[in-house]
């Protein structure tokens, strides 16, 4: 990392964490049940626990991730379970009230 | 599967299937389970011709009613399983009876059933880091595979989501080769198929949960309630159910509705309760004396509380519980059928009585200014129970309850709802030594408080994340922000943010305050029975 020089938030940040160890301690970070701690990127929080490294709006890189099944537990993946998913939405920054949820059925 | 519904709809069609069911209700359990597997699962599965796991892979597993649904759902969506919601109800329910969990083994994760938000799960992290990433230690909690099972799990997971090797803690290790030959064998040992708790259990004679139960709890809006509960058995492990009571403001609360027991002891019920539909998820104690779990709305499944039901006429719970020296205050003493005098204890007089129904006694009581610190037990006539009251001198510390909560934006004309987060402010007093964080203690239950936002950390000063992530009330009801792209934040950021949520309770003028960290996150658009 020497030779780099970190030049926007993001990578000063990643800089940083490289530098104290963080990266070693978010490794074991918990999260509250249904969100994922798979951060890299993550959904609900960013590898620092926080929500300044998330992509965001999350409607801009939506399928960036989702499509490769990133959060499978989270969003649905078009690249094996879901592939209509997002058959009708485009872009999901413009068109993001047509996106649909996956729920469970009520049981009796 | 029903993807690509709105979660109301579905709620909608599963209520219409509902009422199918009610008409008919011999023909739901005229079908045999067994002869069902047979029939729709054999396409794939095989017949191993060992009576004691008749089938290929189904008979080396056992699950929850909703593991099993998760199961069946799987099979419909990925291996075209043609089941009609009835058929579906049948295989669960013969597959959580015959091939299900022992109570012991269902308890150290009730809340992913009952749906409880805020759980920060502490998972061994083997597990945490090779499961847990994605979805709860729940999950695989709650099923028993034999090793072999187990591993056919991993090769599941590679099947169904292959870039699961690409993500980190997977393709910084040799994962696969980890998950194969070192949490597979460690889920066998600690999730074994064959455990005695469960063989056991299954030989038992199970309890009828046939009758009325004195029912205390708690319902995000509506307050603490008390309820008789009564179960009227319609056929075997189907109940009638209806629920009588009062909210803690004295508004009535009523409800009907039908409730199915699996496993011997899985009470999940689903009522029609004030005009909001609503689910129990509950547990029978072995002996059937006693039903613990949660209630919440179905549409909106953050939306609930905790929920406990004793057979019979008992004390279940007070409220307020806990009574301050020298001061007199109004006491909700809830229970079913409770008759005869109301003794709340040494040094704590019962002024007046002033109502009684049959869920629940409301005196006046006071505590004398020289009362002793302490817990009292309560008698009402010949019902007793044991500490219930707290006698306190003051409040010397407040715990927000969760101490993590989670809120989702929502709303704004899309389909996914906003999921709120409710908070509550528990109580403490010192005890006799006076000192905090000692043994004595007194927990005196949870109290009005008022409530407030803040930043959590300089970056959501910085975003603002007070301005737009949301709102709370004086009830301690979270609602986050509209969901979509904000052009008035930075990049069009969402409505996300992380606050600090302060309760405040006045203390003879003092202010005594908890707080808790909020995540307002984003929505989620894949939710299973088991999170």
């Amino acid at each position: 990392m020497k030779h780099l020089k970190s030049f926007n938030k993001k990578a000063r940040m990643i800089d940083k964490a490289t530098s104290t160890d963080d990266v070693e301690e978010v490794v074991a970070m918990q999260t509250i049940v249904g969100c994922t701690s798979t951060n890299d990127p993550g959904w609900e929080v960013d590898a620092f626990g926080g929500l300044g490294s998330l992509c965001q709006p999350m409607e801009s890189d939506l399928y960036g991730c989702a499509d490769a099944c990133w959060w499978p537990a989270q969003v649905p993946d078009t690249m094996s379970n879901y592939p209509d998913w997002s058959q009708d939405v485009a872009k999901a920054d413009e068109d993001w009230r047509k996106l649909d949820g996956i729920f469970p059925e009520e049981q009796k | 599967m029903n993807n690509n519904k709105s979660k109301y709809a579905l709620l909608n069609a599963s209520a219409l299937a509902l009422v199918g069911t009610m008409l008919t209700p011999g023909a739901t359990w005229a079908m045999d389970g067994n002869e069902l597997i047979k029939e729709k699962c054999l396409a794939c599965h095989t017949q191993t011709g060992n009576p004691e796991q008749p089938y290929s892979r189904i008979s080396e597993q056992r699950k929850t009613p909703e593991g099993w649904q998760m199961t069946l759902q799987r099979m419909e969506h990925l291996h075209g399983l043609q089941a009609t919601a009835e058929e579906k109800q049948v295989l669960i329910k013969y597959l959580s009876d015959t091939q299900g969990l022992a109570p012991s083994e269902t308890a150290d994760y009730r809340y992913v059933l009952e749906q409880k938000p805020n759980i920060v799960e502490d998972a061994d992290p083997a597990y945490a880091e090779m499961c847990g990433r994605c979805h709860s230690n729940a999950r695989f909690g709650l099923q028993r595979r034999t090793e072999g099972e187990w591993k056919e799990l991993v090769a599941t997971h590679m099947a169904v989501h292959p870039t699961l090797e690409l993500h980190a803690l997977s393709r910084d290790r040799r994962w696969y080769d980890i998950a194969l030959n070192e949490t597979a064998p460690k889920l066998a040992m600690d999730y074994a198929f064959d455990d005695t708790a469960w063989a056991q259990w299954e030989k038992a004679a199970k309890p009828s949960l046939t009758g009325s139960w004195s029912v205390a709890g708690f319902m995000p809006e509506k307050g603490e309630y008390s309820a008789v509960l009564t179960a009227a058995q319609t056929s075997k492990d189907n109940y009638s159910v209806t629920m009588v009571g009062h909210y803690a403001d004295g508004s009535k609360l009523s409800g009907t509705g039908s409730a199915k027991v699996f496993s011997g002891f899985e009470w999940r019920a689903g009522l029609t309760l004030d005009g909001v539909r609503v689910r129990q998820v509950m547990a029978a104690s072995e002996d059937g004396a006693t039903l613990t779990g949660r209630m919440y709305q179905s549409a909106h499944d953050e939306m609930g509380g905790e929920l406990k039901a004793i057979n019979g006429s008992a004390i279940v719970t007070l409220s307020p519980a806990a009574i301050k020296q020298g001061e007199q205050t109004q006491i909700t003493i809830k229970g079913g059928y409770l008759e005869g005098t109301v003794k709340l204890g040494k040094g704590v007089q019962v002024m007046k009585v002033l109502s009684r129904d049959a869920d629940r006694v409301v005196v006046l009581a006071k505590a004398s200014a020289s009362a002793a610190v302490g817990m009292r037990d309560v008698t009402v006539g010949s019902t007793k129970a044991q500490a219930q009251l707290a006698v306190y001198d003051k409040v010397a510390a407040v715990q927000v309850s969760p101490m993590q909560g989670l809120a989702r934006i929502g709303g704004n004309g899309g389909k996914i709802p906003k999921v709120k987060s409710t908070f509550r402010a528990m109580a403490f007093a010192t005890g006799a030594d006076g000192k905090l964080g000692t043994d004595d203690d007194l927990n005196l239950g949870y109290m009005p408080a008022s409530w407030s936002l803040k930043p959590q950390n300089e970056v959501a000063k910085e975003d603002k994340d007070l301005e737009f992530a949301g709102t709370i009330n004086s009830q301690g009801i979270f609602t986050p922000g509209d969901t979509g792209l904000n052009p008035k934040r930075r990049m069009s950021a969402n409505n996300v943010g992380m606050l600090t949520v302060v309760a405040t309770v006045n203390e003879a003028g003092k202010a005594i305050e908890g707080e808790a960290d909020l995540l307002v996150a984003v929505p989620i658009y894949i939710k299973r029975a088991i999170q």
